[in-house]
């Protein structure tokens, strides 16, 4: 009777930090969620209202139109796209190299794609930059991404790599005992395998788009061209100038936050793999 | 003309076929070169990372590297200056120096305060409590925010009548002092960007070290509890070194991420920008003032500091991270 006792005072203490933590997390979302939802007067009433009456849903509408935001994520659609094909092309294959074929400096190497994971972009942002400037291809997509077929991202090829670690090579050797060549193997034997990975790769190749500012910033001038992030930028920054309207503010950032909350409760087995498969030692 | 979307998708094509070929060219010409067929296939297949690294980094690099010496501000060719960037960098920028010590703080602060949080809530999670799944997701999905998101309503947050005065407004009336005015505060910048990681970051190495406790055999806590060894001890003793690998991991990235925060700063005004991070002010540099040898000069600065970070990390881990299967030298 008192081991029950003292079990349920243990299970009780347990679930009100945990609860606790779960308002920390929940309330500044919650609030988020009810300033999108309320008129101008009713950003500062004191004390706080948590429901807005009446709710004003034609925030979301005006704070979308005061920018072309239709434009803005039908770019980042494009690019998100074409990088994502080429980094999950390039970095399967990069991975499956790595991880299967042996050749002399191999170790080598990989140990320099770690290495580059660590290194800050900052240093190679301006030589990259004028790269694209003397290909005459500034205020273009592609240096959002043509880049992506030359492997960038060391961090998706050592995931990979590592999952494909975890695989056993039977089917592989069966296929080559068949005679398949090395195009076929990948694509009928080794694709079909990956796939998990894949998915995982996928998610982070997106949010990765989805959120990145840098690039864009640096490359983009023309406001048709921008993605939703650098349009957020701009947003923002024409409604601070006077008192920022945070109203709108955070109905954007409800809006851009959205996607990226579904895919994460779509996908969320996959973020978790993700996170886990680049954290295991190897 | 082409649209912009057009032009894009031809390059893009052609890049795409192009790198394709290059890797069937590899594979052909190796093996006429009698190169074993293994090694050929290798080669290929790597050829696209090889490629990327000569292009994309290697050079990039060497060009930094002759940057950092010279004055360029894109219009006219660079003029060599040898080291007269780093002169101005560290005896006359008044700005340089509160970006450094900005930056510092926010990595040795933030990363470990977020790591503790991470832990304690891992831990929590990992005893076997009904809903796991529940919590974890729920705790994961500040981490998922874009951080531009983030930014925005932590600013929010802590404006003048933001929530959170609102709610500390009678601690203010306790103390009889002002409201505190974070982000607009000089002195409160740090703390408040410190504040809105801890809500931000943990979220992820929850999800590594929730993982990485689960790993932990039981049969060494049973063992210890035997033994009479208390909860508290047995944390310590069994636990932290089991998962000391993970956190490893964490703390390094963690800290490599923190140095090179950049999008949330970018949406945050302070007063005098003393709430410039390194990255923001490389930026800033190069590519709102033009100062691109001198922007280069501050990056060089920035991958020595990351370096010698994760230099004392990984040289103090023998100390305290325990890989299995490896002999302790004591």
């Amino acid at each position: 009777m008192n081991k029950v006792a003292r079990n349920f005072f243990k299970n009780s203490i347990i679930f009100f930090l945990l609860g606790l933590g779960g308002a920390i997390v929940v309330v500044p979302l919650l609030w988020m969620l009810s300033t999108s939802l309320k008129g101008p007067d009713a950003l500062f009433i004191y004390p706080p209202q948590w429901l807005p009456k009446p709710p004003v849903w034609r925030n979301y509408i005006d704070a979308w139109k005061m920018l072309p935001f239709g434009r803005f994520l039908f770019n980042t659609i494009f690019i998100t796209v074409l990088a994502m094909v080429a980094e999950l092309f390039t970095a399967s294959l990069v991975a499956y190299g790595f991880a299967r074929w042996r050749f002399p400096g191999r170790d080598v190497l990989f140990v320099i794609l770690l290495a580059t994971m660590m290194l800050p972009g900052a240093v190679t942002l301006i030589p990259s930059f004028l790269i694209w400037r003397n290909l005459g291809l500034l205020d273009t997509f592609d240096p959002l991404t043509v880049g992506a077929w030359f492997a960038w991202g060391p961090a998706y090829i050592f995931m990979m790599r590592q999952f494909l670690l975890t695989i056993p090579k039977e089917m592989e050797e069966a296929a080559i005992i068949d005679g398949a060549n090395v195009a076929q193997i990948y694509w009928l034997v080794m694709l079909p395998m990956i796939r998990p990975a894949m998915l995982a790769i996928a998610v982070f190749v997106f949010q990765g788009n989805w959120n990145n500012l840098q690039a864009p910033l640096i490359y983009l001038n023309s406001m048709e061209k921008f993605p939703v992030m650098l349009g957020l930028k701009f947003f923002e920054q024409s409604l601070s100038k006077e008192a920022p309207m945070w109203n709108y503010m955070m109905a954007m950032s409800v809006l851009l936050a959205l996607p990226i909350l579904v895919l994460f409760f779509a996908a969320q087995r996959y973020f978790i793999e993700g996170l886990n498969m680049g954290a295991t030692k190897g | 003309m082409f649209s912009p979307y057009l032009g894009t998708l031809v390059r893009w094509s052609l890049v795409g076929a192009t790198m394709i070929a290059l890797m069937y060219g590899t594979y052909k010409g190796l093996r006429l070169l009698k190169v074993r067929r293994e090694a050929a296939v290798g080669y290929a297949l790597i050829l696209p990372w090889l490629l990327g690294l000569i292009i994309w980094q290697a050079y990039p690099i060497l060009a930094s590297f002759y940057l950092m010496f010279n004055e360029y501000d894109v219009l006219q060719s660079p003029r060599w200056i040898g080291p007269g960037n780093f002169k101005t960098m560290f005896f006359g920028d008044p700005r340089f120096w509160p970006s450094v010590r900005l930056t510092l703080g926010y990595s040795f602060l933030s990363v470990p305060l977020g790591m503790a949080g991470a832990l304690a809530t891992a831990t929590l999670l990992s005893r076997n409590i009904r809903g796991v799944g529940f919590w974890r997701t729920l705790y994961y999905v500040p981490a998922v925010l874009p951080a531009a998101a983030t930014a925005l309503l932590w600013r929010w947050m802590f404006a003048g009548q933001g929530l959170i005065n609102t709610v500390l407004g009678p601690v203010y009336r306790l103390l009889n002092i002002a409201p505190l005015t974070w982000f607009s505060d000089e002195k409160l910048v740090l703390p408040s960007f410190i504040i809105m990681s801890f809500w931000g970051v943990f979220g992820a190495n929850t999800v590594i070290l929730l993982a990485a406790l689960k790993n932990v055999p039981k049969e060494l806590h049973e063992a210890a509890r035997v033994d009479g060894a208390p909860g508290w001890t047995r944390f310590w003793k069994i636990t932290v070194p089991m998962i000391s690998p993970a956190l490893f991991y964490t703390l390094v990235m963690g800290m490599i991420g923190a140095m090179q925060n950049f999008t949330a700063p970018l949406f945050i005004t302070t007063p005098g920008g003393v709430g410039t991070f390194l990255s923001v002010y490389i930026y800033q540099q190069g590519f709102t003032q033009f100062k691109m040898g001198y922007a280069t000069a501050i990056a060089w600065f920035l991958l020595v500091l990351i370096l010698l970070l994760t230099l004392v990390v990984f040289k103090s881990s023998p100390v305290w991270v325990y890989y299995e299967g490896e002999k302790k030298g004591d």
